[in-house]
């Protein structure tokens, strides 16, 4: 948000940091760097006075060189040259003898995002990683991290590597979290620091030494140690008992993951940990700090998954004061209708009936939509309320109970009856679409039932002109019809009115498709519309799937504290899938004037990458290069994972399916000639996750057929079905070009 | 990682950054804006602390108006990254107090320090205020001597990060405070179960000021049930004495330093404070809590444009404690027209931008009632909406504790130097404050 006039501030502090008098009053100096720091704060471009800036660290004011460091770390991408005049002053800095000013210049200097930069901080980070100061080895070992990450994706270096692993044994405890931070960053091509049993035991033993911080950290990277037998096993889950009972909660949620999945294999385990941290879970759900209180709650859902009874004697706790922010009543609504049983059903539902008439007609309509879930298992009761609530005639409550109503006599026929007679009358709170739909649908699946269902379609049928949702017409015109089914003579006028205005006068080109679909139904005979529009009414077998969603603690184990319970699974697998895609270099439109980095791959890449990733969570990788031999081996050490056949019109061009191969990343390791008989191909891909897709295409003489075997290096079904959906499009585009 | 923070925002509440810090290089200038966009000024309630935006999570927690933001692209741990926040705004709040515009924009350059110091490339480091104090030179040029340089190699190498050694004090102090917040949902007096307790919670806190001279070892002793039980063993004179003022504690934590061992072993609480203040100990009850006030409330409509309102309190602790800052909240219709109030004690204002009488109290003794009673002129409208009457809350402080806890000993001993337990000047404190306070009506 660049300020009107930002120029002339430019201009203005500029002068003020060259003049002499300033630089020799220590407050007014610093008092200028400040302002400049504070535009810099709001966005406006200060890159304009780096030169002054770099200037100003040549001090012995360590606050000053603070700000300064402060700016150049932001800067320096866009100045690079001028940048590099600083790292004198830096460098000087780092062998200083006073520790804190070694360790904030080395700090600041390893944060100076620009190339070249590489040959002057490698010393410094040596050294710093000797250094007798711990502050100071503790920034120079996440400075490794931060020369590799400026390096991008080029060698590692070994002897550094090794280095920090022996630093895992250093006596102060930040720089032994921070060692593992920094080797994650460096070795993540190679899949991460590598935990083995002698630094799993190191670490475990150190575990009470550190903070919460490096605690949860360390909780995080012991997820990746298997130990060699059960009692080991049982011997780390003995050392780590207390920290379920620790003071932060994220140590405890951590601890509590970190067990289950040890423990994968021992289901009594799992229950009892989840018994365990029963306690402080309520703990957090109960405290005060609000957002804690939030993640916690989701985290309760996560285990209501698995467990449906473990909360439920609890159930008090989940109850809204009126005061909560929105978001954990939301949440606690939901914990509710998830903790139900045969003890507090009565309970729970006359609570959830109070918040029905909340003002906020959010959360009136989320407890709403939590008696209607509770209704699947206590129909009667909860039809009972929605149908009371009805009785208020508020739009926002009706709106809600009319499509909770239409979601369950899907669900559970048996209400059916009850739900019809409720119904009449609705029709005159109903504004919304969502809402309307619903009781259109009800009327025409079920207007037999309801004596006045065809007045009140009637009614909707008269004003349809001034109907303004699209999609309330279209149900309008599939309900009419299948009420006319039932009852003829009630409807045959109206439906005959609706259909002609629908094709003559409608403007929406869906609406009037469904018009004359149905006009040509009907012109092809009453039977023929039967057959067309008499589905079932019902399905109670979907209800029951859904009360069969325990699923096993296993399943979910993994996105245990993380952020997948909090945004929810689907969410989280759109958010992370584009992130992959990100990955790779798609950025953001960058608003602001401070491009960051600029683009890594050229557009037409990114379009090929961005249409590769949507296809699924796949991604090859460029320019793999198999030899004959390896693929013949692995070839035969394989199993086929998925073989299908598509349909293939004429000859084969081994160079056109080449090329358009190699366009998706898929290489081609062997090939028939042309026109061989029978023909064949061997072609070979990798995934980013390294996993290899080797495929061999098989066309028979005389066959419209090829036939496709894929064999997988690693079993993964998700990859595998992206992978042949992205062959299957290749050979598709190719086998349709004629000879 | 656990949590990696790519970014730290701090905005007012008109969405002006005040602080911006950037750790990651997937965190660009336009996240600061996103968030201003999307959550500041977003028309709607708040729906989740958690915001997604273009694939960027923001963490938000709000003080006072000012909104705190931890901006990551990573799949973090959530409590974690909160935590942080907490944090945070704790060592901020030991800097210079409260947290609001104007402290933020004074502090400006000791955020920054502060930042630079607790984040270093996203990853949490050093955050105990004690320890912090040693980096961050807020009084500005500051040529260090020879002892507070050796300070920081001590403080650092110290197998202990939460204390450094060689603190001196000529008065050995210590300041224990009890604070608990007790929550209470009460039911309606017409309902099927009248005037009952929905839900009761306490929420407690033990808050130590420790000024100690060198590496003391304490040991802090409380009324809690299972010790009692335990050493009523011995003597069953005391088990008889004592028994019933012990307490059930649901579930507690500690700060690091204490011995989770001895505590799980023992039961008892050792450890080796961190120098200044910290939290020794978070804990939470459910059984026998000491409900500090009574209300009592009774709503009659009279006609469609008149309403009565009475409501009773009644304290219910011994009658030398003093309860202060009492306020009840009665919520009003919101097409109230006009509030006639009466109340024997106290001041009571009908507020209608609150839509409620506002009724105060400065002071009220143990075992007393007091009682106000409301005329509420109504409006007539066509809403045929029943009014849903919000819960009548209330506020309060009160000098003891509800959960019951009680601190039976606190011992400090130093072997290395010369002071022993007597030396020590102990000043223990109880404040009971009212957290959700909430009597439907």
């Amino acid at each position: 948000m660049p300020y009107l006039g930002s120029e002339d501030a430019v201009k203005e502090l500029k002068k003020a940091l060259c003049n002499p008098h300033v630089q020799a009053d220590r407050l007014r100096y610093r008092n200028v760097i400040q302002r400049v720091i504070r535009h810099m704060t709001q966005g406006v471009d200060m890159s304009g006075v780096f030169m002054e800036m770099v200037k100003a660290s040549a001090t012995v004011d360590i606050v000053q060189k603070k700000l300064v460091y402060l700016y150049m770390c932001t800067y320096a991408p866009l100045k690079p040259d001028l940048a590099l005049l600083a790292i004198n002053t830096l460098c000087k800095d780092c062998s200083d003898p006073n520790p804190m000013v070694r360790g904030l210049a080395l700090r600041s200097m390893c944060s100076l995002r620009m190339p070249g930069v590489q040959e002057y901080i490698q010393q410094p980070i040596l050294n710093g990683l000797r250094d007798k100061a711990s502050y100071v080895r503790r920034v120079a070992v996440l400075g490794c991290a931060k020369m590799h990450n400026l390096h991008g994706d080029s060698e590692v270096d070994g002897a550094l590597v090794n280095e920090l692993y022996s630093l895992l044994r250093d006596q102060d405890p930040i720089v032994v979290v921070n060692c593992l931070r920094s080797l994650e960053e460096i070795l993540k091509q190679e899949g991460g620091v590598v935990i083995n049993k002698p630094i799993a035991h190191h670490l475990l033993n150190r575990m009470s030494k550190l903070d919460q911080w490096g605690q949860a950290e360390v909780l995080n990277f012991l997820l990746r140690y298997q130990p060699r037998s059960e009692e080991e096993l049982f011997d780390i889950l003995n050392l780590l008992d207390s920290f379920l009972k620790s003071s932060s909660p994220s140590v405890v949620m951590g601890a509590a993951k970190l067990f289950l999945i040890l423990a994968k294999k021992f289901p009594h385990v799992q229950t009892d940990v989840l018994m365990q941290v029963k306690g402080p879970l309520l703990a957090a759900c109960s405290s005060e700090s609000r957002e804690l209180c939030f993640a916690a709650l989701c985290h309760v859902r996560q285990i209501l998954h698995s467990l449906p009874g473990h909360f439920s004697s609890h159930y008090k706790k989940f109850f809204c004061s009126y005061s909560e922010p929105h978001y954990i009543k939301l949440q606690k609504v939901e914990v509710l209708c998830e903790l139900v049983n045969d003890e507090n059903v009565q309970q729970v539902l006359e609570e959830l009936r109070g918040y029905c008439t909340d003002v906020s007609a959010d959360f009136a309509q989320a407890a709403i939509l939590a008696i209607g879930g509770i209704a699947r298992t206590y129909t009667d009761q909860c039809v009972q309320i929605l149908t009371e609530l009805l009785e208020l005639r508020q739009e926002h409550i009706t709106t809600v109970v009319v499509q909770t109503f239409r979601d369950l006599v899907w669900l559970c026929p048996q209400c059916t009856e009850a739900v019809c007679q409720a119904l009449p009358g609705c029709e005159e709170n109903i504004q919304d679409s969502e809402g309307k739909q619903a009781l259109i649908w009800l009327l025409g699946v079920h207007g037999e039932r309801i004596p006045n269902a065809p007045y009140v379609l009637e009614d909707f049928v008269e004003n349809v002109k001034s109907e303004t949702f699209p999609a309330v017409k279209m149900e309008l015109l599939t309900a009419l019809l299948r009420l006319f089914l039932s009852r003829p003579a009630e409807c045959q006028d109206m439906l005959g009115r609706l259909l002609h205005y629908c094709i003559e006068e409608e403007k929406d080109m869906a609406v009037r498709d469904r018009g004359l679909f149905y006009y040509r139904l009907l012109l092809a005979g009453i039977d023929e519309v039967k057959r067309i529009l008499c589905s079932p009414k019902s399905d109670p077998s979907l209800g029951l799937l859904e009360d069969q969603a325990e699923r096993p603690v296993n399943s979910w184990a993994l996105d245990f504290n993380t952020l997948v319970p909090v945004y929810g699974k689907a969410r989280w697998a759109t958010i992370s899938k584009c992130q992959g895609a990100e990955r790779r270099g798609l950025e953001l439109p960058n608003t602001a004037s401070l491009a960051a980095s600029g683009p890594l791959i050229p557009e037409e890449d990114k379009e090929r990458v961005q249409e590769l990733s949507d296809s699924g969570a796949l991604m090859l990788v460029p320019n793999l290069q198999l030899t004959a031999e390896y693929f013949e081996k692995t070839w035969l050490s394989l199993q086929v994972a998925h073989q299908q056949v598509v349909p293939w019109q004429g000859a084969v061009h081994p160079d056109t399916l080449q090329m358009a191969l190699q366009v998706v990343n898929i290489q081609t390791i062997a090939v028939s000639r042309a026109g061989a008989q029978p023909w064949k191909a061997y072609l070979s891909a990798q995934d980013d996750t390294g996993c290899l897709f080797l495929t061999e295409l098989l066309l028979e003489p005389e066959n419209l057929e090829m036939q496709i075997s894929v064999k997988q290096s690693e079993a993964r079904t998700e990859t595998l079905s992206s992978f042949i959906s992205v062959l299957e499009t290749v050979i598709g585009t190719i086998g349709d070009i004629k000879p | 990682a656990a949590a990696m923070i790519g970014g730290l925002f701090i905005y007012n509440h008109k969405g002006e950054v005040l602080i911006s810090r950037v750790y990651r290089d997937d965190i660009g200038r336009n996240a600061v804006d996103a968030f201003r966009v999307n959550v500041i000024h977003a028309r709607q309630q708040v729906r989740s602390p958690v915001t997604n935006i273009a694939r960027t999570s923001f963490f938000h927690v709000k003080r006072s108006n000012i909104w705190l933001a931890a901006v990551t692209k990573q799949n973090v741990n959530a409590a974690m990254v909160f935590e942080f926040l907490y944090k945070m705004c704790d060592v901020m709040a030991a800097y210079f107090g409260k947290i609001s515009e104007e402290n933020i924009k004074n502090n400006f350059v000791l955020i920054y320090e502060l930042l630079d110091e607790i984040l270093d490339f996203g990853y949490p480091q050093n955050s105990e205020t004690g320890a912090l104090k040693t980096f961050i030179t807020q009084q500005g040029i500051k040529s260090q001597t020879k002892e507070e340089q050796s300070q920081i190699t001590s403080q650092v190498t110290g197998q202990i990060g939460w204390r450094r050694e060689g603190i001196k004090y000529r008065r050995n102090e210590l300041f224990l405070d009890v604070l608990e917040s007790v929550n209470l949902l009460m039911s309606p007096q017409v309902c099927p179960s009248p005037g009952q307790v929905l839900s009761a919670h306490v929420s407690g806190r033990v808050v130590m000021k420790s000024y100690l001279s060198g590496m003391p070892e304490c040991k802090f002793g409380m009324n809690d049930k299972i010790v009692i039980e335990k050493q009523g063993k011995g003597t069953a004179d005391e088990t008889s004495k004592s028994g019933k003022q012990s307490i059930a504690i649901d579930d507690c934590t500690f700060h690091q330093c204490v011995r989770l061992s001895k505590f799980d072993s023992e039961r008892s609480i050792s450890f080796i404070p961190p120098d200044g203040e910290f939290e020794l100990m978070r804990y939470r009850t459910t059984k026998d809590i000491i409900l500090p006030f009574r209300v009592i409330p009774l709503v009659r409509e009279v006609g469609r444009t008149k309403l009565e309102v009475k409501v009773v309190i009644k304290s219910n602790f011994k009658p030398s404690l003093l309860a202060q800052k009492i306020e009840v909240r009665i919520p009003t219709p919101l097409n109230t027209s006009g509030v006639q109030v009466i109340c024997m004690k106290g001041k009571a204002k009908y507020k209608a931008s609150e839509n409620a009488i506002v009724w105060k109290i400065k002071r009220m003794a143990g075992m007393k009632e007091s009682q106000i009673s409301a005329e509420i002129e109504l409006l007539p409208t066509n809403d045929k909406k029943k009014w849903a009457r919000p819960p009548i809350s209330m506020n309060f402080e009160v000098p003891f504790a509800p959960s019951g806890l009680k601190v039976r000993y606190l011992k400090v001993f130093e072997p290395k130097l010369n002071y022993s337990d007597h030396d020590v000047i102990k000043w223990v404190r109880y404040i009971g404050r009212s957290g959700i306070y909430e009597t439907r009506c």
